[in-house]
């Protein structure tokens, strides 16, 4: 199946260029709803009322204010946005290409894969076998949907992918936390148990294993119901206070050999 | 420190260690309202019944499902609480994995997870799961339920504490086969043209530096909101050109690598 391809332009770093095409990595399967009215079944909609006027708002009548002081407000022309957004290119500039493994995952926010395009598909394979030995990501900028984003190209499988980052003042630091110490470290002995604990829990990651069983159950429920069978489902237990955690290590391993 | 989102016990083997989860990134868009263009008013949302073409409270709203063969189905509060997971204050973690193993496409919002408290067995169990995970590099790869969602999550040591991140599932990520990616004997570059690329890409080489990139798009949005509330103007930036692809791409490697090694050397 043909990926719908959402932008299109060049990679450019030190005057080599790369046409590509930008697709979604990822798609959210998560069970959604409309909104209903409960006496008639009927939709919802979303109707945008001035509250002085007390009547409905074409959209062509709505603009963006920013709130300055309360009730204040500053508006913004579509062209003072765009002013923000940044010079417009088809460009994704590639400033500097640091040690992929270097950048922790909660740098990255969404994923997107990069196509080749009939043009430069030479220079596509180039960019992508290059980045796979040298072990690097690109870091850049990219101008999506009126927004600049920080973004790092790397290598996926057999293809170029491109992941817009958080900002680092976006991130709460460990400093930001409360982390209360118990008076006492663990003891080696302690360590020593749980890491054979950990070891017993050892796995590969395989992501097909873990299937969203809500999703599957809600699914289920739905078909059930549209079906005129609703069934019940079985409870599970809670879990207790940590205790006596020398006690619980010893049980936990005991009952895992 | 940010509003605890979730509190609960982290669970592995019989061991639970009480913990308290808070969002590990922080908003810091700017937000705008939708005002009414003639009298500058908030706009407010209304919801109505597209049927009676009424105003509708939010009591009196449902929610329905659309079956694939356009039917809806009427999914009550309490449909939602019947297949809502039972088990709702926990983070079992089934097993324990190399974090290198998972490609960060699968990561979705991260967290952090911190002792609930300052008892001392909480803390104590907190600091022996991060010890241990310090000491193995490896991750905890558990389910926890959320806002009535049951979430895949991903635990491990971040900074001298335990980072949580909830997961994609693998129907969620795309397979990259069916990306168009020039693969094939034809475009597979020589030796040398891949020897001067990684070299192009050495030359350009640099540590990791998160702090030096700024979010440039929130600042220049706060300048121009800051302008307007002054009363200037604001001008928008000009366009510009898409260049053509590189024709002799040795070329281009050979002039941007002396280039690059130049800029290095001064």
């Amino acid at each position: 199946m043909a990926l719908r391809s959402i932008w299109n332009g060049t990679i450019a770093f030190a005057g080599v260029f790369v046409p590509i095409k930008v697709h979604s990595a990822t798609e959210d399967k998560t069970v959604h709803f409309h909104e209903v009215h409960q006496d008639d079944g009927a939709r919802i909609e979303h109707k945008r009322i001035c509250p002085k006027e007390d009547k409905e708002v074409p959209y062509k009548e709505v603009v963006k204010g920013y709130e300055v002081s309360e009730g204040k407000y500053a508006v913004l022309e579509k062209e003072e946005l765009d002013a923000a957004a940044g010079a417009q290119s088809r460009l994704i500039e590639i400033e500097e290409f640091v040690c992929a493994d270097d950048i922790d995952p909660v740098f990255f926010d969404k994923t997107y894969y990069l196509g080749s395009q009939d043009t430069g598909k030479d220079a596509y394979r180039l960019l992508h076998d290059a980045l796979d030995k040298a072990g690097r990501a690109g870091i850049g900028r990219w101008v999506f949907h009126n927004r600049e984003y920080l973004v790092a190209l790397r290598a996926i499988d057999d293809v170029l992918a491109l992941n817009t980052m958080r900002f680092h003042d976006e991130l709460v630091s460990v400093k930001d936390l409360e982390l209360s110490t118990p008076s006492r470290k663990p003891s080696s002995r302690e360590l020593e148990m749980a890491g054979q604990l950990v070891e017993s829990l050892q796995a590969d990651f395989k992501p097909e294993q873990y299937e969203d069983t809500y999703r599957e159950r809600l699914l289920e429920y739905i078909d059930a119901k549209a079906k005129g069978k609703v069934s019940s489902l079985p409870k599970r237990d809670e879990a207790t206070d940590p205790g006596d955690l020398m006690a619980a290590l010893e049980a936990s391993i005991s009952a895992g050999s | 420190m940010p509003r605890a989102l979730w509190s609960g016990s982290l669970s592995f083997g019989l061991v639970n260690v009480p913990v308290q989860l808070v969002s590990a990134v922080r908003d810091l868009d700017l937000h705008f309202h939708q005002l009414h263009e003639k009298d500058k008013v908030p706009i407010e949302m209304q919801r109505w019944c597209s049927e009676e073409d009424k105003e509708v409270p939010y009591e009196a709203i449902t929610r329905s499902y659309e079956l694939d063969s356009g039917k809806e189905v009427i999914v009550t509060d309490e449909d939602l609480e019947a297949v809502e997971p039972r088990k709702t204050r926990t983070i079992d973690i089934e097993q324990f994995v190399e974090v290198e193993d998972i490609d960060p496409i699968y990561f979705d919002h991260p967290y952090w997870l911190v002792p609930a408290g300052d008892d001392e067995g909480a803390t104590r169990a907190y600091r022996l799961l991060l010890g241990v995970m310090e000491q193995s590099d490896r991750a905890a790869l558990g389910r926890f339920v959320m806002r009535a969602k049951e979430h895949l999550a991903i635990v491990r040591a971040r900074d001298g504490a335990l980072s949580l991140t909830t997961m994609r599932f693998h129907d969620e990520v795309r397979a990259t086969k069916d990306v168009a990616s020039a693969s094939g004997k034809s475009t597979k570059p020589a030796k040398e043209e891949l020897d001067a690329a990684v070299d192009l890409i050495e030359a350009l080489g640099a540590d990791w530096d998160p702090d030096k990139h700024d979010d440039q798009y929130r600042k220049r949005l706060q300048k121009v909101v800051n302008k307007k509330r002054k009363g200037q103007k604001v001008e928008a930036p000009e366009q510009r050109d898409e260049p053509d692809a590189v024709p002799d791409l040795m070329a281009a490697l050979e002039q941007s690598l002396k280039d690059a090694r130049k800029k290095a050397k001064a």
